[in-house]
């Protein structure tokens, strides 16, 4: 009986998959075509995480991979939560988090407003400000070494033009007090336009007729952009935040190719601190522990911060 | 509250004459509905008399002040839009309030809260006062723009079709609450719609505006009873005017020059008779009427009748007509 309804299902659709795919249900195909991506999510994300959980509990090192491999607990946490040169880096990263999304988020929203008021050549402006977005960090960060040189440099140039400073006095890169910032104003050079869009979307999904509604209700321009604006685009402007927090948190390349975390270990954020635990010291196990962390550490921030933004979405 | 007057009132968008000499004056305590299809011009009224669009020529007077050259601000008048523009991250609260708490009016927080409660109450949204106003349903996000817009006593209120995206039920409900509200208040109301019944329903006056044109402004019962011309008459009545030539029916008494005659259900008398000049086609039952789809000649006719009426498709009836509309060749009304 139970054979036959499920015959006369089958032939009542005549259109399954399964039919024309012998001996395969629609579910094992379904399954078929996800496998590739879900292999190599597995081989080269899922694993590496696993396997790096696994080394921050031993003394493992990479150069050495014939030599015994211990447990050692969780003294590798140890070292790492009780290392000043970690917590110097920490602070240093936090710092450059902290003005790079303060820095992006002001000017790109001020972008942002200004190019949705549609003036003349709007479409034009709007194109340049993109353009070092579309550049490599890696050029950027060459580029700016470059621009940022004593001798040469347009930058230093162009700070003594204005101040008076002589420009052997505008060491950016190699001044303790100025090296954080110049790797500031080169990441807020060439992110805050990412941010400027994020915002236009926000503003330009306000409509118009919110706004006439607030003039007609006798509200200011200055009342409008506060309990109109800001609170209309702040979903967007959160995105853009937590897009530029978790990128800056894991910043190497720019910052690299700048300043190497130079002067002293001023700039030597966190990934540099990492990187050289990793391949310099070839401290795998310390390493891994480190690289754990971080992770945790992002990964709560991050956490936290979309709840936050999600109860902001829903109001 | 005070008279509104527009004289020769024109704006142009690109190509379109959206308006061309629109003269109206609105008194004190009046509701007037302007009634015409989309794109007649009746949106664009509106917002020139809010000052969200600056006219071409002609005059706004406000209480008697010429404000064309206004800010919206200035002009003290209260817009509900045609969407629901709720500020959608406050409360019902909050949104009622907004138009008060506007620092020019310096009112007392106190007065904010009497005003926005008695209107909440007014508008039956005053259970809903702590919710978002985007966990409201459509009818009553409306009544909360409508709230808005009634917790200022502005010179004049300005409606752009608020009913037209809510379902049938709830446009019946309304219509008459906001009819019953605008006659507590003595509030002047300039109401903008495509719906006959809205129009006739709850205006004072009603204007026909067509093509950036009014066309003719009066009581519902003048511009039912006595439309100036074809384009008007089609306007209203529910089935639409039978539009006939002068020798199709007995019963007409034309004046010389009549091209058409325009004849609604109360236009025409049926009498079931074998020898007669028409022939049912069609009913429609609706339950409380039918809509008659009758056949005389080569033309056709849809009328109302009573249900009762003891009639079936392929009677043949006599059509009579009883003091019809007539229409010269220009669609001017004759007699």
């Amino acid at each position: 009986m139970v054979e036959k309804a499920a015959d006369a299902t089958a032939r009542a659709t005549p259109t399954s998959v399964a039919h024309r795919v012998r001996g395969l249900s629609d579910r094992a195909i379904a399954w078929l075509f996800i496998a590739p991506t879900i292999t190599l999510l597995l081989a080269i994300n899922i694993f590496p995480l696993i396997w790096a959980i696994y080394l921050s509990f031993t003394n493992y090192r990479a150069n050495r991979p014939n030599a015994p491999v211990q447990n050692v607990g969780l003294s590798n946490y140890e070292r790492v939560l009780t290392d000043p040169d970690i917590w110097q880096a920490m602070q240093a990263t936090a710092h450059f988090v902290f003005w790079t999304i303060l820095l992006q988020t002001v000017i790109g929203f001020t972008l942002a407003y200004l190019i949705d008021r549609k003036f003349r050549g709007h479409a034009f402006w709007t194109t340049l400000i993109l353009i070092p977005m579309m550049l490599s960090p890696a050029v950027v960060g060459n580029f700016w070494r470059f621009l940022y040189e004593p001798q040469i440099g347009l930058f230093a140039y162009a700070v003594s033009l204005v101040t008076g400073i002589p420009t052997a006095d505008i060491q950016m890169l190699g001044n303790v007090s100025l090296a954080p910032w110049a790797i500031i104003i080169v990441d807020t050079w060439m992110w805050t336009p990412y941010v400027m869009l994020i915002c236009l979307a926000g503003l330009r999904s306000i409509p118009d007729y919110i706004y006439e509604a607030a003039e007609v209700d006798r509200a200011s321009a200055w009342r409008q952009f506060w309990s109109i604006t800001v609170p209309m685009a702040l979903p967007f402007i959160m995105l853009a935040v937590l897009f530029r927090g978790i990128e800056n948190f894991k910043m190497f390349d720019m910052v690299t190719l700048l300043t190497g975390g130079g002067p002293g270990s001023i700039t030597e954020v966190a990934s540099i601190t990492l990187k050289r635990a990793a391949f310099e010291s070839w401290a795998t196990g310390r390493a891994s522990a480190f690289a754990i962390v971080l992770f945790v550490a992002v990964f709560g921030l991050a956490n936290i911060y979309v709840k936050a933004l999600n109860k902001v979405k829903q109001r | 509250m005070a008279d509104v007057v527009l004289k020769n009132l024109s704006k142009r968008f690109g190509d379109t004459q959206a308006l061309a000499d629109l003269d109206l004056s609105i008194r004190d305590g009046e509701f007037v509905v302007l009634l015409g299809p989309t794109g007649a011009g009746k949106t664009t009224t509106l917002r020139l008399i809010a000052g969200l669009e600056r006219p071409d020529g002609g005059r706004i007077e406000i209480g008697g002040r010429n404000v064309a050259g206004e800010a919206p601000a200035d002009r003290d008048v209260a817009f509900v839009f045609q969407q629901y523009s709720l500020y959608p991250h406050m409360t019902v609260y909050d949104n009622l309030a907004f138009p008060l708490r506007a620092p020019v009016r310096k009112l007392a927080n106190d007065e904010v809260d009497r005003r926005v409660r008695e209107i909440a109450r007014m508008v039956r949204i005053d259970h809903k006062l702590e919710n978002r106003s985007t966990r409201l349903s459509g009818g009553e996000m409306q009544r909360v723009a409508i709230g808005r817009a009634l917790v200022r006593r502005p010179a004049i209120y300005l409606m752009d079709e608020p009913l037209s995206s809510l379902d049938a039920k709830l446009r019946a409900e309304l219509r008459l609450e906001l009819k019953r509200i605008q006659k507590e208040l003595g509030s002047t109301l300039l109401y903008v719609t495509h719906d006959q019944v809205e129009a006739m329903t709850m205006a004072d006056r009603i204007g026909i505006v067509a093509e950036g044109r009014l066309l003719q402004v009066g009581t519902p019962r003048e511009i039912y009873g006595d439309p100036a011309s074809l384009h008007v008459a089609a306007r209203l009545g529910q089935p639409h005017i039978n539009l006939l030539p002068t020798d199709l029916l007995p019963g007409a008494n034309p004046p010389p020059g009549t091209k058409t005659i325009g004849a609604r259900t109360e236009h025409l008398d049926i009498v079931l008779d074998q020898n007669a000049n028409a022939q049912i086609d069609w009913i429609e039952h609706l339950g409380d009427q039918n809509h008659l789809h009758i056949r005389v000649r080569d033309h056709k006719l849809v009328t109302l009748a009573d249900p009762y009426f003891a009639i079936r498709p392929g009677d043949r009836i006599s059509l009579t007509l009883r003091d019809p509309l007539y229409f010269d060749a220009s669609g001017q009304r004759l007699g």
